[in-house]
């Protein structure tokens, strides 16, 4: 009779993996950049894994590699597990392929390939995997970049090596001698020899809050209490990892199954909680919410905090902050739209511009710009709203001009003019534009000359006085 | 036409990018507003002036020719460009605006900013009047310039760049006062007429003429947009994100000599001064002083009789009074005809000149052939320009050359194509000089595809829309008319009712056809006595070492600017090649001038279409015509060669021709007169010749009038043209009696036909290589073999139906082998019979210069193993070793029965990914380990698909045989087997599609050639069958057609009703489709 002892140390001292590959979830979602860096796994999937064993690999997009070290002793054999494995999913309605194996890469290569549940005895890696093509041999289990995996696998295809079977009875001399360490690695995934470490999924910093409320909220004020906490926990959270946020959302579940949200942009990150509260207030008092509040959910988009070296000779500028604050206090009074800095567009659109949201720039060395002009400037201002005019022409050419609003009035013979200017553009869009602009002098009833800006609007006929000269 | 105002200032689409329509739009447009002259400037360039000239010239308008000249004006460092406009006054000035941009041009790279100098510009200035320029001329920028206004006052800044006032003095200076103008333009612009004002200062202070231009970019207002999505291409910006890159209205349009007036209507001396410097600038394209280089004689000739010299030399040999051929004293005759005329129109020099190159490349070997209208020359023949007999063959010299026309003669000439024809090319450089000669340029266009990327990248479509757009632009050469560009957008998934997409479709029309970049002529080559650079600008072209003009080879024949086309013909480097092989391979040498052209086997061979691979008469419209036309002496090949063309096809002559030629109809010359005319041809006009002589026998045209008819009804046809000659045409005829319906049907002939006919001339000279290669493919099929495969790619098949065809007419053909293989293919003894052996230059990846070192070092000793290979030729990479070992190349390396032998192809990969691994010093003369590798031999289908992925030539079976028994389970016919099948049967076939062809006289119809291990079949599709079976047809090797059988004339093809794809795996095609 065989000693007992090798035999026990085969079956209970070999570690074990479970491999978890979920069917049709799709990770179409996530950004492909940041596929390449955070694997795709569904929250439902890690849900399950962490019901088996705190050690998780997230191997691949919907892969899990279980550590299941030890569970043995749970369950009466690994098979069990799997089957237990199996009856949480079909509760969870997980569609899933599990494979169990000593090797984890052999197990992901079992789930992924092979389908089922399957149980790989230790020592028949080898000839489990025999007839998988080698195309599904995947580089990134065995850290190879692809470009060079797939030169591997043209090469075995041109030696007439199409499956892991055929790559596996290769002299390992003569495929190191060929293809070098790598084409041995793959070799070795190919045989279910890997036998690598796992690599355990760590528990990431959590950016999101939420409460659910008893009582449905109709006021604000009880509402900034709720607030106030969820932010607390949230800036702790950034604090712990040394992060701030520049942007924040708040999502509002309301009652009838509506939903509100706002997203507040700062300009500069920041984790000070009790700004955010008035802000969001701010926000909140512009734009009320129209129900009852059952549910609020805080979260943001962390980044690193702001970082500024005051200079000796530079002038304060406000606390961004409290500018925010100010801004938004301004806005609810004027109008969101309303309020910011004018920057011209680059269009020949007269008075073609867009409000810019403030915030305060520090002057760069070297851009400071010369603004001595020694050409003769003229001063021009222009009417906000235009002023709609009658005028009259002869061949084209204005000879007499009225016009009034509540503000201002003027009307007379054109003594003087120049033009027409003429602006035509955007012709490819619904929104083109086609102008003749006159600069023109009117002699008023006090005999006095004022020259002022005015247009023929082409597409309506119609005439306006844009503005004045100084 | 009223004389009240002249633009000076126009730029057209030739500026690439900076203007908007064609310069004959421009001439248009001068016309419809009542404009006696124009002139053009184009950015750097005359790119156009040539089509403006001819325009204007039809017109009767004055067309002044001018540039706007990139001029620098800053520092070494600090670049400050500005455009100086300059017009020509004098053809001195003409000739310094050409020197001065082909110095600026060729000093930098092509499509590299070039810019004169301040005293490049001062040394070119005679003959040219400089005007200030718009708002990027030199005036505008001092204007703007930070101290201009300072500089008024303060005597120390006195740079040109920045003050204007000493800008307009150094012009003055430069230029001669009288020489500068300031220009005024206005665009109804703020700022311009701030600019008008500081010029009409300056104009004063110094005393300058104003003068008023419209800098016109577009005849219409309209095609400013067309000039904003121009703008955006050079700026590489949407028209979203130009913002103040485009045009701020559309006022640079041409306007009428009434609106500049209104205009200016404050500066009447600046219109006025228009109509005086038009009469100033005397200068016309026709005063272009072009003249053809002198061919340099001793003392003892002159060029007319070191001509008739050497004519009367070559005549004597040519006409050697041998069975067949003209007596000397009768080519005589004509040879002094022609001498004659050639000495009044003084072109000696140019005979002399092309018979130098020949004479050039007979030296050194090189194979040369005239071709075109040429061969219609006893001179030519004699000098050994062209190798068809004109007297012989009762050739029109009138074709070719005479005194009415009052143009150079065209003289092709057909090399090898490749280093040879370069080598030729650099002669004609070394031997004229650098700006003696160039090449002609080739202006690209906006079509279909590159307008709809272009247009629509600029409007900010999507890249998969675009892509779709432009895979709808038909590629096969039958073009839908009923398929117009809205169908195009719509089958797009495009809503034409969309704004923004019905603007893509009007900018999309808008650009068809307006000039794109400049491109080089594939052959065109122009020469000038003197400097060529004085007569058109010349700048480098993208291939190192060549220089092109700036105009094309239509702008050139307008100009009277002689060129000589050095063609790149593919069948002559394989003649040339075949006949190299055959003098080392076969121990014969064959030369072409002796070669019998009554041949039996040559013409039993043409008679049954068995043509792949020959000159002319491979495609498969010939082939389906051959097996009817039966030729039997020269001549019908001359025939055969003009037939299949879209103008016998469109014009209906082809069946009529056929069923005369086979006695099912009798030859019917339209009127007695024309029976010598159309004897030879059964009645039917084929060639021009024979049109040229129609005219001058029916209507009493001579034979530069006949010529000048052949021109009006060529290409560009004009209508008002068309009409004149046609009644020119029918009172010649009801001089000569024949009228009514005679008459009517001989100019009905005529005009259908003359627009794709055919010179006999031309005919004769192709027919001359298509007789030469059947008849090297006939009798040495190795050699010929050999020769067209190191020439691919050419003709209208792959190297694999060529193979597979020689393989049929018994040609061994042996595998590549790095012990055998030279670079290229080459012929081998085994066994007492010649074999083809494949070349290294058919390893797919294998760089020529690791396999001309492989056969370099195996000079030096046979190579001992793969590692050896490797360690010998280190310019051999491990992925040319492995290509090497795959196609089985590697086989036969070392000693087959050592242990360091090889059996198969998958250990020498296995060996060869060994050796190819960098083993160090140490290790490197180790001899290599002995053992067999672990690996299998490739199967017969992995063998075939390594052959074909490799090389694409497989020399083992055909890989059709090899599913021969499934195919004969679906009762599918051999290729062979088809003519034995009655007509009208109903048959199925099957094969390997060789060719997909949709000519674009077949009405939609399209042909497929496919191919089994007996031959080829062909089929025919319906458009319908074709709309229905698109992807099937287009995207599967090996096909199923089943349909009724067509065996008439030992003509055999199918009709489609069924296609189906057949899945046989071999992984690559080999069908030339032809778009």
């Amino acid at each position: 009779m065989a000693p007992l002892y090798p035999l026990l140390f085969t079956i209970y001292f070999r570690l074990m993996f479970a491999c978890l590959f979920e069917i049709g979830s799709s990770s179409n979602a996530v950004n492909k950049e940041a596929q390449s860096v955070e694997r795709f796994v569904s929250v439902a999937l890690l849900d399950l894994a962490y019901c088996f064993s705190p050690f998780i690999e997230e191997s691949a997009d919907n892969t899990l590699v279980l550590d299941l070290n030890g569970y043995e002793l749970l369950f009466d054999s690994y098979r069990d597990i799997a089957a237990g494995i199996a009856a949480r999913a079909a509760h969870a309605e997980l569609k899933l392929n599990i494979a169990i194996a000593n090797d984890p890469d052999t197990a992901i290569l079992v789930a992924r390939h092979i389908g089922g549940i399957v149980f790989v005895a230790p020592g028949e890696e080898e000839a489990q995997l025999t007839d998988l093509p080698t195309v599904v041999l995947d580089p990134a289990l065995v850290k190879i970049n692809s470009a060079k995996a797939i030169e591997i696998i043209e090469t075995l295809s041109l030696w007439g090596i199409n499956n892991c079977g055929q790559f596996a009875v290769l002299p390992e001399i003569g495929v190191i001698e060929r293809l070098g360490q790598d084409g041995l690695r793959l070799q070795r995934l190919a045989k279910g020899t890997n036998n690598r470490a796992l690599v355990p999924r760590k528990l990431k910093p959590k950016f999101e809050y939420s409460i659910q409320l008893e009582h449905h909220l109709k006021e604000l004020e009880p509402l900034s209490f709720v607030l106030a906490r969820l932010l607390n926990e949230l800036c702790a959270s950034l604090d712990a990892v040394a992060l701030a946020t520049n942007e924040l959302y708040l999502y509002l579940k309301l009652e009838k199954e509506k939903e509100y949200t706002k997203t507040l942009n700062l300009p500069s990150p920041t984790r000070e909680s009790r700004t955010f509260i008035k802000l969001l207030l701010l926000a909140l008092e512009t734009d009320p919410p129209e129900e009852p509040i059952t549910e609020v959910h805080i979260g943001c988009n962390p980044t690193r905090p702001r970082v500024t070296q005051y200079g000796l000779f530079q002038p304060l500028a406000p606390e961004p902050d409290k500018l925010e604050m100010t801004l938004a206090r301004i806005g609810n009074l004027v109008g969101k739209g309303n309020i910011g800095a004018a920057e011209l567009l680059d269009t020949h659109r007269p008075d073609a511009f867009s409000v810019r949201h403030f915030a305060v720039r520090s002057r760069r060395k070297g851009s400071k710009k010369r603004l001595i002009n020694k050409q003769p400037l003229i001063g021009f201002r222009r009417f906000r709203p235009l002023l709609q005019a009658e005028v009259q022409t002869l061949n084209g050419r204005p000879l007499r001009i009225t016009a009034h609003d509540s503000l201002r009035k003027l009307s007379g013979r054109i003594v003087n003019l120049a033009g027409p200017w003429r602006t035509t553009g955007d012709w490819w869009s619904g929104d083109n534009w086609s102008r003749d602009e006159w600069d023109v002098s009117i002699k008023d009833s006090s005999g006095s000359e004022t020259l002022y800006r005015i247009f023929h609007e082409r597409s309506s006929d119609k005439w306006y006085v844009e503005g004045v000269y100084d | 036409m009223t004389d009240e105002y002249v633009e000076l200032h126009a730029r057209s689409a030739f500026s690439f990018l900076e203007g908007a329509c064609v310069p004959e739009e421009l001439v248009s447009a001068c016309l419809r507003m009542d404009s006696s002259a124009m002139a053009l400037l184009d950015r750097d360039g005359v790119y156009s002036a040539a089509r403006f000239h001819m325009a204007a010239k039809k017109c009767g308008l004055r067309a002044h020719i001018g540039a706007e000249l990139t001029v620098d004006f800053g520092t070494a460092g600090n670049p400050i460009h500005v455009s100086v406009p300059l017009l020509v006054k004098t053809r001195k000035g003409y000739q310094n605006l050409c020197r001065l941009i082909t110095l600026i041009k060729m000093r930098v790279p092509k499509n590299t900013p070039c810019a004169a100098t301040p005293d490049e510009l001062a040394e070119y200035a005679e003959g040219l009047i400089c005007l200030t320029g718009d708002r990027r001329g030199p005036l505008a920028h001092a204007l703007h310039s930070s101290t201009w206004h300072e500089s008024l006052h303060n005597p120390l800044i006195r740079r040109r760049d920045a003050d204007p006032i000493v800008l307009v003095e150094w012009l003055l200076e430069t230029f001669g006062r009288g020489n500068v103008y300031a220009e005024l333009q206005r665009h109804l612009i703020r700022e311009e007429e701030w600019r008008n004002q500081a010029t009409v200062d300056i104009a004063s202070k110094l005393k300058v003429s104003l003068l008023a231009t419209n800098g016109a970019c577009y005849s219409t207002r309209d095609q400013r947009q067309v000039l904003d999505v121009f703008t955006c291409l050079r700026n590489h910006v949407r028209l979203d994100e130009a913002g103040r890159l485009l045009a701020r209205n559309s006022e640079r349009n041409f306007k009428t000599p009434a609106v500049m007036k209104k205009l200016f209507a404050d500066l009447p001396q600046a219109i006025a001064n228009t109509i005086e410097l038009s009469s100033c600038l005397t200068f016309a394209l026709d005063d272009l002083g072009y003249e053809f280089p002198r061919y340099p004689v001793d003392n003892s000739h002159t060029m007319d009789s070191f001509l008739r010299k050497q004519t009367y030399e070559g005549a004597r040999g040519r006409y050697d009074g041998r069975i067949g051929r003209p007596s000397y004293e009768r080519a005589l005759e004509q040879i002094d005809r022609e001498l004659a005329l050639i000495t009044k129109l003084k072109l000696a020099g140019y005979f002399l000149i092309v018979w130098d190159i020949v004479e050039f490349c007979r030296k050194q070997g090189i194979l040369v052939q005239g071709r075109g209208s040429a061969a219609n020359s006893a001179v030519c023949y004699s000098l050994g320009i062209t190798a068809v007999d004109p007297v012989g063959m009762e050739l029109l010299f009138e074709r070719f050359l005479s005194e009415e026309r009052g143009e150079w003669p065209d003289i092709d000439l057909d090399l090898p194509s490749g280093d040879r024809r370069e080598r030729v090319i650099q002669y004609v450089y070394e031997t004229y000089g650098k700006a003696g000669a160039a090449m002609t340029a080739n202006v690209i266009t906006y079509r279909g595809r590159s307008a709809v990327r272009e247009v629509g990248k600029v409007m900010d479509f999507d890249e998969p829309t675009l892509a779709k757009l432009s895979s709808l632009v038909s590629g096969w050469e039958w073009k839908d008319p009923n398929y117009k560009a809205e169908h195009q957008f719509r089958d797009a998934g495009l809503d034409l009712n969309s704004p923004r997409i019905s603007k893509f479709l009007e900018l999309y029309k808008l650009v068809q056809d307006l000039p794109r970049h400049l491109g080089q002529h594939s052959g065109g080559l122009v020469v000038c006595q003197g400097q060529l650079d004085s007569v058109v600008p010349l700048e480098p072209a993208s291939m190192p070492g060549r220089v092109v003009i700036q105009w094309d080879k239509e702008d050139c024949a307008d100009m009277g600017i002689v060129k000589v086309d050095l063609l790149g013909l593919g069948m002559m480097a394989v003649l040339e090649d075949s006949l190299e092989l055959i003098r080392d391979a076969y121990g014969e040498n064959v030369e072409l001038a002796h070669i019998p052209y009554d041949d039996a086997e040559v013409y039993a061979g043409l008679q049954k279409a068995d043509t792949i691979g020959l000159f002319q008469v491979e495609s498969r419209a010939q082939m389906s015509c051959l097996p009817r036309m039966r030729p039997v002496k020269f001549y019908d090949l001359v025939v055969q060669v003009a037939i299949i063309r879209p103008g016998p096809i469109v014009g209906n002559m082809v069946n009529p021709y056929i069923r005369r030629r086979m006695g099912r109809e009798t030859p019917d010359p339209l009127h007695p007169l024309l029976e010598p005319v159309l004897k030879r041809t059964l009645g039917i006009p084929l060639f021009q010749e024979q049109l040229l002589r129609i005219a001058m026998t029916c209507a009493g045209f001579t034979g530069g009038e006949a010529e000048e008819l052949r021109r009006a009804l060529g290409f560009k046809r004009s209508v008002q043209r068309m009409k004149e000659i046609e009644i020119k045409l029918r009172t010649g005829m009801e001089r000569t009696g024949i009228t009514g319906k005679t008459q009517d049907m001989i100019v009905q002939s005529i005009s259908s036909f003359a627009l794709y006919g055919f010179p006999e001339s031309h005919a004769a000279s192709f027919a001359l290589i298509a007789y030469a290669s059947a008849y090297l493919k006939c009798h040495y099929l190795a050699a010929f073999t050999a020769a067209i495969l190191n020439n691919q790619p050419m003709g209208f098949y792959s190297p694999f139906t060529l193979v597979k065809d020689a393989q049929r007419h018994g040609l061994k053909v042996l595998p590549v082998d790095v012990t055998r293989s030279d670079w290229p293919c080459t012929i081998e003894k085994v066994d007492n019979a010649l074999c083809l052996r494949l070349g290294l230059n058919y390893v797919k990846g294998l760089r020529e210069l690791a396999g001309q070192a492989i056969v370099r070092e195996r000079t030096a000793g046979p190579f001992l193993g793969i590692q050896n290979l490797s360690y010998r030729v280190p310019e051999l990479r491990k992925n040319e070793v492995r290509a090497l070992a795959s196609v089985g190349a590697l086989n036969h390396i070392g000693d087959a029965s050592s242990s360091t032998g090889f059996s198969h192809r998958r250990d020498a990969l296995w060996k060869a990914e060994h050796a190819s691994r960098e083993a160090g010093e140490l290790y490197r003369e180790l001899p290599e380990d002995g053992h067999q590798s672990p690996l299998n031999r490739m199967t017969l289908d992995e063998r075939i698909n390594a052959d074909l992925r490799g090389t694409g030539i497989t020399v083992g079976r055909h890989p059709i045989a090899h599913h021969r028994a499934e195919l004969d389970d679906l009762n599918v016919i051999r290729a062979v087997d088809l003519a034995r099948v009655a007509d009208g049967s109903y048959v199925r076939v099957a094969g390997w599609v060789i060719v997909r062809q949709r000519p674009g006289t077949a009405k939609g119809f399209m042909f497929i050639s496919m191919e089994d291990e007996t031959g080829v079949s062909n089929a025919i599709v319906t458009p319908d069958m074709f709309d229905r079976n698109r992807i099937t047809i287009t995207q599967n090797p090996f096909l199923l057609i089943e349909g009724i059988l067509q065996n008439q004339d030992g003509v055999v093809s199918i009709r489609a009703r069924r296609i189906q794809a057949l899945e046989f795996h071999v992984g690559t095609s080999v069908s030339h489709d032809f778009h």
